[in-house]
């Protein structure tokens, strides 16, 4: 599951290193929220429903991170947008290319 | 960083309590209290390791000193000695001492508001008390950070000892407790080839500062069988490392190589400047 896991997010990487830290970004997310699998998924899912309210996205690229610095703990949603919806009214936050198959990162960052 | 007598302020007479902790066992909390309190005594301050181990005392075989103990950190919680009889002085340093654990005791036999009596005892008598904790995160680890004006957390870059350093760090950061890390048994060759997370993946994940980096090193057995810290052979990494760590603790700035393309601190600034 792992290796598949790995693949997808690596390429061809056969670094061990690289497995080793998908697995702690992974179960890290659940030990610092308290968040079951479960909950966590469900999130992920509401996340991507709001997003896609507003913007076409690669949804395997989306990715929660919960993100500590020294004092503070940050919840960053990254989710790479492909084309904005043509009637989004936050579009003109995000930069949009003009070119439809190159992706953006859209980033949302909450203290928490 | 912080040393309290440096600051002038009122309290200059009373030394800094650092707790070694880690979450995970045999990680290297107490070869890092015992390397690091012998690299400050020569840096001439008065240092105080403690080992807040209770029922498996470590440090003062560590330290050689295995044959000296008389009382221990219940015997002063307990009042049953004065404070300065259970402190016993290093065979290498006028400066360190050792106070040691008792090794028939219960974790629980004392409690926080004891170990704070203890250290408030020593507190006018060293610049540094350095709580060696044990593993865990219950009783035993509370006792430890009692009293502790800061912390050091170990870890080695693997990812069970890294998910209980993290744990680690939230427990002592909801006790407003600053915590600084050092990735022990570090080996850069794994790390070149892709088999050991860096120093700079560590510090990502964890999102703490680093204080310093020890690799893995034969010379910390061979010190360990002896009863001798790392720091008194400078030939060997790990001892140039807790004596590069020790002047850090201090307040010096020498960077941290991190050994995979750029140095730490430009990482660290980048990393600030973006989330300011
Ligand atoms: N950098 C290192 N290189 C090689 N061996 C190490 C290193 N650090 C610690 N060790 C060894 O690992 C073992 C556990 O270390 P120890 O300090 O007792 O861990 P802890 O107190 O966290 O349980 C000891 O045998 C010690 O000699
Ligand atoms: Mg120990």
């Amino acid at each position: 599951m792992f290796n598949a896991l790995k693949k997808k997010l690596f390429g061809q990487s056969n670094e061990s290193k690289d497995t080793a830290k998908s697995r702690l970004h992974f179960v890290l997310v659940q030990d610092r929220t308290g968040l079951t699998n479960e909950e966590m998924a469900g999130f992920r899912e509401e996340m991507v429903k709001v997003i896609e309210k507003y913007f076409v996205i690669d949804k395997e690229g989306f990715d929660i991170k919960y993100h500590r610095l020294a004092d503070t703990t940050t919840l960053l949603i990254n989710s790479p947008v492909i084309v904005r919806r043509a009637t989004a009214p936050a579009a003109k936050a995000a930069r949009v290319p003009e070119n439809e198959t190159d992706t953006e990162t859209a980033a949302v960052a909450s203290n928490v | 960083m912080n040393t309290r007598r440096d600051n002038g302020s009122g309290k200059k007479d009373l030394g800094e309590v650092i707790v070694i902790t880690s979450g995970k066992g045999g990680v290297g909390k107490t070869t890092t209290t015992a390397s690091l309190g012998a690299a400050l005594a020569l840096r001439g301050q008065r240092v105080l390791v403690v080992d807040a181990d209770i029922g498996l005392r470590n440090l003062d075989m560590m330290l050689g000193l295995e044959n000296r103990i008389v009382f221990n950190v219940v015997d002063v919680a307990k009042k049953i000695c004065k404070p300065a009889q259970a402190i016993i002085k290093s065979k290498k340093s006028n400066n360190l001492y050792l106070l040691p654990a008792s090794q028939t005791d219960d974790k629980d036999v004392v409690d926080e508001a004891e170990v704070r009596y203890v250290l408030d005892q020593f507190r006018r008598e060293f610049h540094y008390i350095l709580v060696d904790s044990p593993a865990g995160i219950e009783q035993g680890f509370r006792n430890a950070c009692a009293g502790a004006d800061s912390a050091i957390v170990v870890t080695t870059p693997e990812v069970s000892a890294i998910r209980d350093a993290d744990r680690v760090v939230g427990l002592l950061s909801s006790k407003g407790i600053e915590a600084r890390l050092i990735i022990n048994r570090i080996d850069f060759e794994m790390v070149r080839r892709g088999d050991m997370l860096s120093v700079r993946d560590v510090q990502d994940i964890l999102g703490i500062e680093i204080l310093g980096v020890v690799e893995r090193d034969d010379q910390i057995i061979s010190a360990a069988n002896c009863g001798e810290p790392v720091v008194y052979n400078q030939k060997s990494k790990a001892g140039q490392a807790f004596t590069r760590i020790a002047a850090r603790v201090c307040g010096e700035q020498i960077a941290i190589p991190s050994f995979d393309g750029g140095s730490l601190w430009s990482r660290i600034t980048k990393k600030l400047g973006v989330n300011a």
